[in-house]
């Protein structure tokens, strides 16, 4: 049985259109995480699970049982914000105390038959912890009596998250809780996150903008563009291979060349892909992709129109057939510079072209190349930086560069783009 | 010459100022300067002076009771049930504070009046509202109401949304959110508005005087006993009272803006 099932989940606002359609499933224990842009109904989606937002259409389903009707304070569903949202009249230990105690008082009021049912529910799921062993967990003993004013970001932060544990939860729910807090207590507080789901055996289901969040915490990731899911799966593969192109650019996959397959050859595990380079469809596929690069290159080419053609290699693929449309992404840490002071090996035949640096920027411990090849066509290429000081590259410098053939992920063309 | 032209500036203003604070100040001071404290304090022992004061503060705190009981429902309406007609509503509940009080207690008077069929159903069942404590304690309240509901609901206005809605999924109920996190929130506010109403209800005078009947120790209240007392031309007696009175009243202020600007810092805080 899922933890947490979503059924066809329809949500409109006034006129406005935000979820059209959204299924999901999450299993016990899980990390999950749902990613997409600002503005797509992520957060409609968190408080259609809580209660706190009514859908207009589908099913809500925790543990196989619907939970439509069931009013939000019933539901065992906390949310944990993107800022901490402590009661400023409580201080720390009443904060992390609230709806344990609020749940007691429940308890009480209620006949004995149904305290018996609700033993049996806390029996069979997680383990009771007491809210001195989560503050330990947590790291904020010592804070009980504190008030909400007088500590810090981060603290608050984590109380809020044991304020959410307190309450034996089916799933938390958590959106963007880091995107107030600063690069230090962010990495610690998503390794609390790690240790509570491991620990604690809790269920989470995350939502962000950031992919960073999505690779670094979740063990299933869920795309939500458009008003529906778009993609799912392990956060790696969703990554490595996008199923669709939308979903590449909303992962922000590099180098993405549109090309037509031109031949196939399954005994040599080999596929053919004529790419047609031409100024003005590159140019509005990287306008796309947010990088302007060819745009100022083109410009200054301006009224030369350039239309050549370069041949693609890669791993043949059962779902492809020949004359077929079709997208391929590799990833910038994929694409081998060249040494020339080595022969070729077999692996760099494959895919070679030659061109020059044209840019290269220093991020954080890596190198980021693009490289323009002969027939106008960008590569950005990421390296270590030592690799970069060890080759001795630099601007302007001619290189070779190689793509293997099994790098290149091919994505199939809908007609929409 | 630009540091001249402030100094210009500052004076003006704070001339204004001293003119605007020592008028009302020697205005309403004034009138200690045609008694003396002999003749005050031999005032003070007369015992109507005293039943007409505590006549006032019983039915005041009636009043504020119920403003107490009616009010925070209805702000929690006001402020957290936001829909079309809150609008309307808000405009309503704030009436009777543009509205002459005069016309409130006319109002009151008439519909609550024997030959009305809304007071006559009232009459029948045993509810007098004219010419007696209940008809002062009525209007009063239709008077007083609009500060303590609007006070309540500024401060209900600046609770965080999101901590509502997240308390949700802690479990807590709209009671347990009622009780638990939005009025100890607002505890200033309600305070700055029971001060604030009590002391509208304490110095009302005009609604009061239409329904009141003018009964001593039953309907006259501190400030119709100073208006008796003027048309009798004791003005000693009136002296004192008023003198009470505008003592309740800055007291009852001094409450209401100490707790106001305590909403006021704790708002401008981190809210979290």
């Amino acid at each position: 049985m899922k933890l947490l099932e979503i059924k066809n989940i329809h949500k409109s606002f006034y006129d406005k259109k935000v979820l059209d359609g959204v299924n999901l499933e999450i299993e016990k224990g899980e990390i999950s995480s749902i990613f997409g842009f600002s503005g797509e109904g992520k957060s409609t989606v968190l408080k259609i699970i809580c209660g706190i937002l009514k859908q207009d259409e589908g099913d809500v389903f925790i543990n196989g049982k619907n939970i439509n009707n069931m009013e939000s304070y019933k539901r065992r569903t906390p949310l944990v914000m993107d800022e901490p949202l402590l009661f400023s009249n409580m201080n720390v230990i009443e904060n992390i105390e609230f709806g344990l105690k609020l749940n007691k008082s429940h308890k009480e009021k209620k006949n004995n038959k149904e305290i018996e049912a609700r033993g049996e529910i806390e029996r069979s799921g997680n383990k009771f912890y007491s809210p001195k062993e989560i503050m330990e967990l947590l790291g904020i003993t010592g804070l009980e009596k504190r008030y909400p004013s007088e500590i810090s970001m981060g603290q608050a932060q984590r109380i809020s998250l044991a304020r959410a544990l307190m309450v034996n939860p089916d799933i938390i729910l958590m959106d963007e809780p880091f995107s107030n807090l600063d690069i230090i207590s962010k990495v610690k507080v998503r390794k609390l996150i790690k240790d509570i789901n491991k620990e604690l055996n809790v269920s989470i289901l995350l939502v962000t903008h950031d992919i960073e969040d999505v690779m670094n915490l979740s063990d299933k990731m869920f795309i939500l563009n458009e008003g529906k899911i778009q993609d799912s799966g392990y956060p790696k593969d969703v990554l490595k291979k996008p199923s669709s192109i939308d979903t590449a650019f909303l992962i922000g996959t590099e180098n993405i060349l549109e090309g037509i397959v031109s031949e196939i050859r399954q005994n040599d595990n080999l596929m053919k892909i004529r790419v047609k380079i031409q100024n003005e469809s590159k140019k509005e596929l990287y306008d796309y992709n947010k990088m302007n690069l060819y745009e100022k290159k083109s410009r200054n080419n301006n009224g030369n129109e350039i239309n050549s053609e370069i041949v693609m290699e890669a791993d043949f693929n059962i779902n492809f057939e020949t004359g077929e449309r079709v997208y391929m992404a590799v990833r910038p840490e994929d694409i081998m510079i060249l040494r020339e002071d080595r022969g070729m090996s077999a692996g760099v035949k494959e895919n070679r072209f030659s061109g020059k640096i044209i840019s290269s920027i220093f991020t954080s411990r890596m190198m980021e190349i693009i490289v323009e090849t002969e027939k106008y066509l960008n590569f950005k290429i990421l390296i270590p930086f030592h690799a970069y000081e060890v080759m001795n590259l630099f601007e302007s410098k001619a290189v070779n560069i190689s793509l293997k053939k099994s790098s290149i992920h091919l994505i199939k063309k809908k007609n929409k783009l | 010459m630009h540091l001249k032209k402030n100094r210009i500036f500052d004076i003006i203003v704070y001339i204004i100022s001293f003119l605007f604070f020592t008028t009302l100040i020697i205005l309403l001071s004034g009138i200690f300067f045609q008694t003396s404290a002999h003749l005050f304090f031999k005032e003070l022992e007369n015992h109507s002076l005293w039943n007409s004061v505590l006549l006032s503060f019983k039915l005041s705190f009636i009043v504020i009771s119920i403003n107490l009981i009616i009010g925070i429902p209805v702000a929690y309406i006001l402020s957290f049930k936001k829909s079309k007609i809150s609008f309307l509503l808000d405009i309503i509940s704030t009436l009777p504070l543009t509205t002459s009080p005069l016309v409130i207690g006319f109002a009151v008077l008439i519909t609550m009046g024997s030959l009305n069929p809304i007071g006559k159903f009232f009459i029948d069942n045993g509810l007098k509202f004219v010419f007696t404590p209940q008809g002062i304690v009525l209007v009063q309240l239709i008077i007083s109401f609009p500060f303590f509901v609007n006070i309540v609901k500024t401060s209900f206005d600046s609770i965080n949304r999101k901590m509502i809605d997240l308390s949700k999924t802690l479990g807590a109920s709209s009671f347990d959110i009622l009780f638990k996190i939005i009025i100890p929130l607002s505890y200033n506010g309600i305070i700055a508005g029971l001060a604030m109403s009590w002391s509208r209800s304490i110095g009302e005078y005009a609604a009061t005087q239409m329904v009141s009947g003018v009964i001593p120790n039953l309907t006259e209240t501190a400030p119709i006993e100073v208006f008796v007392k003027t048309s009798y031309g004791n003005y000693p007696a009136a002296i004192a009272i008023a003198g009470i009175l505008m003592i309740i009243s800055f007291f009852s202020l001094g409450i209401f803006k100490y707790f106001n600007y305590k909403t006021g810092i704790k708002n401008s805080g981190s809210n979290r």
